[in-house]
């Protein structure tokens, strides 16, 4: 096919003018006729039984339309979850309803009891505050592991022990245990991998019409994945028939997984706005952002890792305890078990594993998916065992891991590796990455720094993480093995217009990633056209035919492999239009540089004369319709396996215990790349978000439920004089099984910074007499100083 | 949140016991309080305005008090609502004569904080609950002085 050189182009982002100007158009920009403003009253307790709820006063207030309570919900639905995971003894796990409008008692913070809607915003905020709700507070429990004890409170009064489910992966655990018994070392570790808010820079937003005459309804919603809001919401909630629902996720500020999950905001406000016939819109607070957005991650893990006399791994051994916090969200339940246990091969040729999880209800809010979404945990666990176990075996991390790391494999000519958890690895090339990191870090140099380091007040530690994740979420018989309800796949429409412009149509959606220009280089690229004469349109239901959303770095693997799938159609039939008109048959015909040319002649057609041709034809051959516009559903064969290394240099100072980031070394390998810019932006991000798990963020719930840092005064972002430059490297393997060979980028970063940066923490201490295991995160000077005092 | 302190203030015990079990008093001295009204034996209805870092807010709810011993000291069980969250504690408030002529007035007790006004501005509030409590020793040695 043709090139005109713009895959692997560091092309500027066409949505940024818009997006720097303030010229983008989010759900809270957007105003309709008649519109009306809801707020909510929310529970100021975690776990409190109610009472009563009194809204007499409220409902004489200025500008108040309707208030609704549990009661008026009653009878609805509660917001689905997507994915079933079983108990070990095969019994499903519980699912308790999560409904609209709680009724009976509130089970977290923010647990919302009534909604109010009103003229303006104020009007509905002050009528929210004369709502009066009776509660009995209910003791409370927050801790994973505290929940599963017994005599703990009981978040939801039918699940014993509030035990979601318990659940376990690899081989068989005696296998395992006499594996670890016959192991030469073994390094184990008990960690918390703490709970972290996701803070979009846009909080979430709905808005919500019904149109009476046409019977539809219109949501507009700060969403990663409109078809699945739609579908979720129409088939499991509120039982209306999709093709009368339409539900736009215009530009979006930012998701990092927060805005998959279906909310029942969403399904309450369409509730709604059919009941007082105008339209409805609900913008978070920040309060209710940190409050409410799904949070991520929140283990607490005990792991072992066995090791032979030769330092080969022998077995690890895993258990872990996930909160999953009041309710199921939408994909909490895959977290801990299918996003987190499956990964727990890592690099290495570890011929046993076991893991073990209990996922328990709390009084805090839903965790769910957030950037990574399983995937650092399972890399947090078996990167801070490794570097842990060559400090405790005085052997070097870097020949630890090229020990046990999986031969190279490029999945073409050597199979793909099947792990002991599930998955089969597509392509690898793990010394690579690890290799180029440590020329990029001059290792013997920092090795040397640290040693010299020993006469002044500061430690200096190295920290390795090299990691693999499983992106391109999609292979739908894969996922559905693994529990999913519902097949994932991508859409992607190209529609050729009669002047040879393009309108592509993709099920992927955008919230900042940059599909606008990633994809129209892939379209430019294969068509051999200009990017300008390429349009992207995604997000809204009624232009595009269906969609699973954007996360687990799926758009580009799936969504851009849709969209070549349908090129790939435009270009055959583009063929037989040009062997048509060139009097030639279709297979002498050549597609390059945007020409349809006649093999071995000059005798051509531009794209533009194909597509005017396409749609004004009068002397067409039987068999060949108008009209140049494909649609391809695009299911691909496995996930994506990007890999790569991280390394964190760190100075921890002696007298205080603060940590300073000196250096980061990130060598990602992601398979081919389309735009190199827009990958090394994903790869800052993710790190950034990495290190600010590892050094200074962490939601903290008191024994009452209450979240005690619900804010950006006490809940510490990761700012950008906390980082040094980043120094990034690339590996290319491509991905053997999709057309683009392309893997995802937009979770590594995340991945493979927070061990690198807690290992190197660790390193530092050691240098320095202190043999700490393990440090828990954020790490505050008060927590690495208090360390180094025992 | 913990809240400890005390103070030193120019009075017997006797004197500042007088002007703690005294309404009108208390409703002069108390940071922020708009209206105070005894509605039962040792238990009062309040009304206090404050402002908490970012946020400001109007407090109702009731003050109880226990354990009364006379000049000695009470605990002063605390339950307050408000459109932010609300607080509940339990203050155990200690007269001890000091010299001939003065008296420390100590405080300890754990206040439970609810909603927002649990998690926004934890670091603020300790702040503010030295400050109010200073305004309070303030107001209180200058209602002794007069």
């Amino acid at each position: 096919m043709s090139t005109n050189g713009l895959i692997g182009k560091s092309v500027k982002r066409v949505e940024d003018k818009r997006f720097i100007t303030g010229r983008g158009n989010y759900t809270d920009d957007i105003v309709l006729p008649h519109q009306t403003y809801a707020s909510f009253v929310r529970c100021p307790y975690g776990h409190a039984k109610i009472l009563s709820v009194d809204t007499s006063a409220a409902k004489t207030m200025p500008g108040v339309v309707a208030i609704y309570t549990g009661a008026d919900v009653a009878d609805v639905n509660g917001v689905p979850c997507g994915w079933q995971v079983n108990f070990k003894n095969g019994d499903t796990m519980k699912e308790p309803k999560h409904p609209l409008l709680v009724s009976d008692k509130a089970r977290h913070v923010g647990d919302a009891v009534a909604l109010v809607i009103a003229e303006t915003k104020e009007q509905a905020v002050d009528a929210a505050e004369a709502v009066v709700v009776e509660y009995e507070e209910l003791p409370c429990v927050v801790d994973a592991f505290k929940a599963a004890q017994p005599g703990a409170p009981l978040v939801h009064d039918d699940v014993p022990n509030n035990m979601c489910y318990d659940w376990a992966l690899g081989n068989p655990i005696e296998e395992v245990n006499a594996a670890m018994a016959a192991a030469a070392h073994v390094t184990s570790l008990e960690f918390v991998n703490q709970r972290l808010v996701p803070n979009a820079i846009e909080p979430r937003c709905y808005n919500s019409s019904y149109d009476a005459t046409s019977d539809k309804y219109v949501l507009y919603t700060s969403t990663q994945n409109p078809h699945v809001i739609r579908l979720l919401m129409c088939a499991f909630v509120l039982g209306l028939p999709e093709h009368k629902v339409r539900v736009v996720g215009p530009d979006v500020g930012g998701g990092f997984g927060s805005k998959i999950f279906h909310y029942t905001e969403e399904a309450l406000l369409t509730w709604c706005t059919r009941k007082i016939g105008r339209p409805i819109k609900w913008t978070a607070t920040r309060s209710e952002a940190f409050q409410l957005d799904a949070h991520g991650r929140d283990h607490v893990t005990k792991a072992e890792m066995g090791f032979d006399n030769d330092g080969k791994i022998v077995a690890l051994r895993v258990k872990t305890y996930a909160n999953l916090g009041a309710y199921l969200s939408t994909f909490g339940s895959c977290v801990p078990t299918y996003l987190h246990g499956t990964l727990l091969q890592g690099l290495y040729t570890t011929p046993k594993i076991n893991v073990d999880v209990t996922a328990t209800f709390t009084n805090t809010t839903p965790v769910d998916a957030y950037r990574g979404a399983g995937r650092p945990e399972a890399t947090y666990l078996l990167e801070r065992l490794i570097d842990l176990a060559a400090l405790e075996m005085n052997v070097d991390p870097v020949q630890l891991r090229f020990k046990n790391f999986i031969p190279p494999f490029d999945g073409v000519n050597q199979p793909g590796y099947q792990t002991q958890v599930a998955l089969q690895y597509d392509s690898g090339n793990y010394h690579g990455v690890l290799e180029k990191g440590l020329k990029m870090l001059g290792y013997e140099d920092v090795r040397k720094a640290q040693k010299e380091a020993a006469g002044n007040g500061k430690l200096i530690g190295v920290g390795f993480s090299t990691y693999i994740e499983a992106c391109g979420i999609a292979p739908s018989a894969v996922v559905g093995s693994l529990g999913a309800r519902a097949g994932l796949f991508e859409v992607g429409q190209v529609r050729v217009q009669p002047t040879g412009k393009v309108s592509v149509f993709t099920g992927s959606h955008s919230h900042g990633q940059g599909h606008e220009t990633t994809f129209a280089q892939v379209v430019a690229d294969k068509l051999g056209i200009p990017m300008e004469d390429v349009d992207i349109i995604h997000g809204d239901t009624d232009s595009v035919a269906f969609g699973m959303g954007t996360y687990g770095s799926r758009s580009l693997a799936v969504g851009g492999s849709a969209i070549v799938k349908s090129i790939d159609k435009i270009v055959e039939k583009g063929k037989k239009i040009a062997a048509h008109k060139l009097e030639a048959s279709a297979d002498d015909i050549d597609f390059t540089d945007g020409k349809f040319t006649v093999k071995g002649t000059d005798k051509s057609l531009s794209f533009g004369d194909i597509a005017l041709t396409a749609y004004v034809p009068h002397v067409y051959p039987p068999g060949l319709e108008p009209g140049l516009d494909f649609s391809s559903f695009y299911d691909p064969a496995n996930f994506t396996y990007p890999f790569g290394c991280h390394i964190a240099v760190v100075e921890v100072d002696k007298e205080t215990g603060k940590v300073q980031l000196k250096r980061f070394v990130a060598v990602d390998d992601v398979g081919n790349v389309i735009n190199p810019m827009i990958v090394e932006g994903q790869i800052h991000g993710g790190v950034v978000q990495g290190v600010g798990q590892a050094l200074f963020e962490g939601a903290e719930y008191d024994d009452n439920g209450q979240l005690t840092n619900g804010s950006y005064m006490d809940y510490c972002m990761p700012r950008a004089d906390d980082f040094p430059m980043f120094e990034t490297g690339s590996q290319v393997t491509p991905c053997p099984h999709n057309p683009l060979g392309v893997k995802g980028a937009g979770e590594a970063g995340c991945i493979g910074s927070t061990p690198a940066v807690v290992n190197a923490v660790i390193d530092a201490l050691w240098s320095g007499g202190h043999k700490v295991k393990d440090i828990r995160m954020p790490l505050t000077s008060e927590r690495v100083w208090n360390a180094m005092q025992d | 949140m913990l809240l400890t302190g005390k103070h030193v203030v120019n009075a017997v015990p006797a004197k500042v016991w007088q002007m703690l079990m005294n309404t009108d008093t208390l409703a002069r001295i108390v940071p922020g309080i708009s209206k105070l009204e005894k509605n039962g034996d040792n238990s009062y209805i309040s009304t206090i305005s404050m402002k908490l870092g970012p946020v400001s807010s109007s407090f109702t709810g009731n003050l109880q008090m226990e354990d009364i011993e006379q000049e000695k000291g009470f605990t002063l069980k605390v339950q307050q609502n408000s459109k932010i969250g609300n607080a509940n504690a339990a203050i155990k408030i200690g007269l001890t004569p000091v010299a001939d002529t003065q008296t420390e007035v100590s405080f300890e007790g754990d206040v439970k904080l609810s909603g927002m006004l649990a998690s926004m501005g934890q670091r603020v509030l300790g702040g503010v609950a030295n400050t109010l409590s200073k305004q309070f020793f303030t107001n209180m040695e200058k209602e002794l002085a007069e």
